[in-house]
């Protein structure tokens, strides 16, 4: 026998296009390019419980002040840059530690009441009895918005008053009915959000 | 698989570690991505969004992890994501029907499959080029080795022999995954 070394699934996977395709040569600089301008344009990002940690101390501190000053700020960043790609934006979202056999994308469209959010994840499970998901908008600096909860991440529409080239992070947190406000920071998925062709 | 940490370069987003991971790891993520989507473009577009959110999810790695498993993981995940917003996707052109045949059959495949293609595809480009072409014309081509010599043009019994060392490499290399399948 040519392969009596070789089990059935072995031989099988030998046999399998993706075992012999070869990525064309200029993807190389296209991944190094991509991951690059994403590391360039969102140092700081909140996929660990500590950073996100760090950042809930200052993120509600002077909450009502602070609001206002980036209520302001966020308007005037959003008419000035317009937030002008009308949409869709896409997250393609990644899963922390805590959710690892998660996954999901959010597709965000502007409207005239502010930006719909589509969110579909799978892998997370159903939270209830006091506890739920939030999802947030992050800006580069780590500046959290939220923009909304649900229970469960399948078929989930959300809304949010900031737009994605200010607020460029989608995160995805689960929390507790508490009283407060602040993020838990226990991150289950995260991820840029992007302008689709 | 042979254990490789993530380097710290990479988590720092660093072009030079980022490029040293992807040539690690790229064809290997490709072959995981080509396997989910059945289609060149779209895996290619699976492999940036993979090691993109690699790159944002690298805090979350511990140093002396391997980063494969991680990886794979990843990559199956942006590789459904994309197969998912295609199956969106209302209407194609005619023209993008090849590509699309085999990811509107996607069953959601395990992470543990998706490692042990790119397992198959790291053993596959540890052999050396001729036994790696007698490899592929048996099994991806399904021919005999008469018709192995045929084609390269050496004698049947080179073939046998480079056959043969392909094999016992193979069977050596790629034994975890016998194992963890309880096959002998």
């Amino acid at each position: 026998m040519i392969d009596d070394e070789l089990t059935d699934e072995l031989r099988a996977m030998l046999a399998d296009p993706a075992t012999w395709v070869e990525p064309p040569p200029d993807l190389e600089d296209r991944v190094v390019g991509a991951v690059v301008a994403d590391a360039n344009q969102t140092s700081g990002n909140v996929s660990t419980l500590a950073d996100a940690r760090r950042r809930r101390s200052r993120w509600w501190l002077g909450a009502v002040a602070a609001s206002a000053i980036v209520v302001v700020a966020v308007a005037s960043v959003a008419v000035t840059r317009g937030d002008s790609h009308s949409g869709p934006f896409e997250a393609a979202l990644t899963p922390t530690e805590l959710a690892s056999s998660a996954s999901g994308t959010a597709v965000l469209d502007r409207t005239d009441s502010g930006w719909s959010i589509y969110l579909d994840a799978t892998g997370l499970p159903r939270l209830d009895d006091g506890w739920f998901y939030q999802a947030w908008q992050q800006t580069n600096d780590g500046t959290l918005v939220p923009v909304g909860t649900f229970n469960e991440g399948s078929d989930v529409t959300l809304w949010a008053g900031v737009g994605p080239l200010t607020f460029p992070i989608f995160v995805i947190t689960e929390e507790a009915a508490d009283g407060n406000q602040d993020s838990s920071g226990r991150v289950v998925l995260t991820g840029p959000i992007l302008a689709t062709p | 698989m042979e254990s490789a940490s993530a380097p710290e370069g990479f988590r720092e987003g660093d072009p030079d570690a980022v490029r040293a991971v992807y040539l690690r790891y790229g064809r290997w993520v490709y072959a995981v991505a080509f396997r989910t989507l059945g289609s060149a473009s779209l895996a290619e577009e699976a492999v940036q969004h993979t090691f993109v959110n690699a790159w944002r999810a690298a805090a979350s790695l511990q140093p002396d992890r391997d980063m494969a498993p991680w990886l794979a993981t990843i990559a199956r995940n942006a590789a459904l994501d994309i197969h998912r917003r295609e199956a969106r996707r209302p209407v194609l052109a005619l023209s993008e029907l090849d590509n699309h045949d085999r990811s509107g059959s996607v069953d959601d495949p395990s992470v543990e499959s998706q490692f042990d293609i790119g397992a198959v595809r790291e053993a596959i480009d540890a052999l050396s080029d001729e036994e790696r072409a007698v490899i592929r014309l048996a099994h991806f081509d399904g021919l005999s080795h008469a018709e192995v010599a045929t084609r390269l043009g050496i004698p049947i019994g080179t073939v046998k022999s480079r056959s043969s060392r392909a094999h016992r490499h193979l069977a050596r290399s790629l034994a975890h995954l016998r194992a963890s399948d309880g096959t002998s």
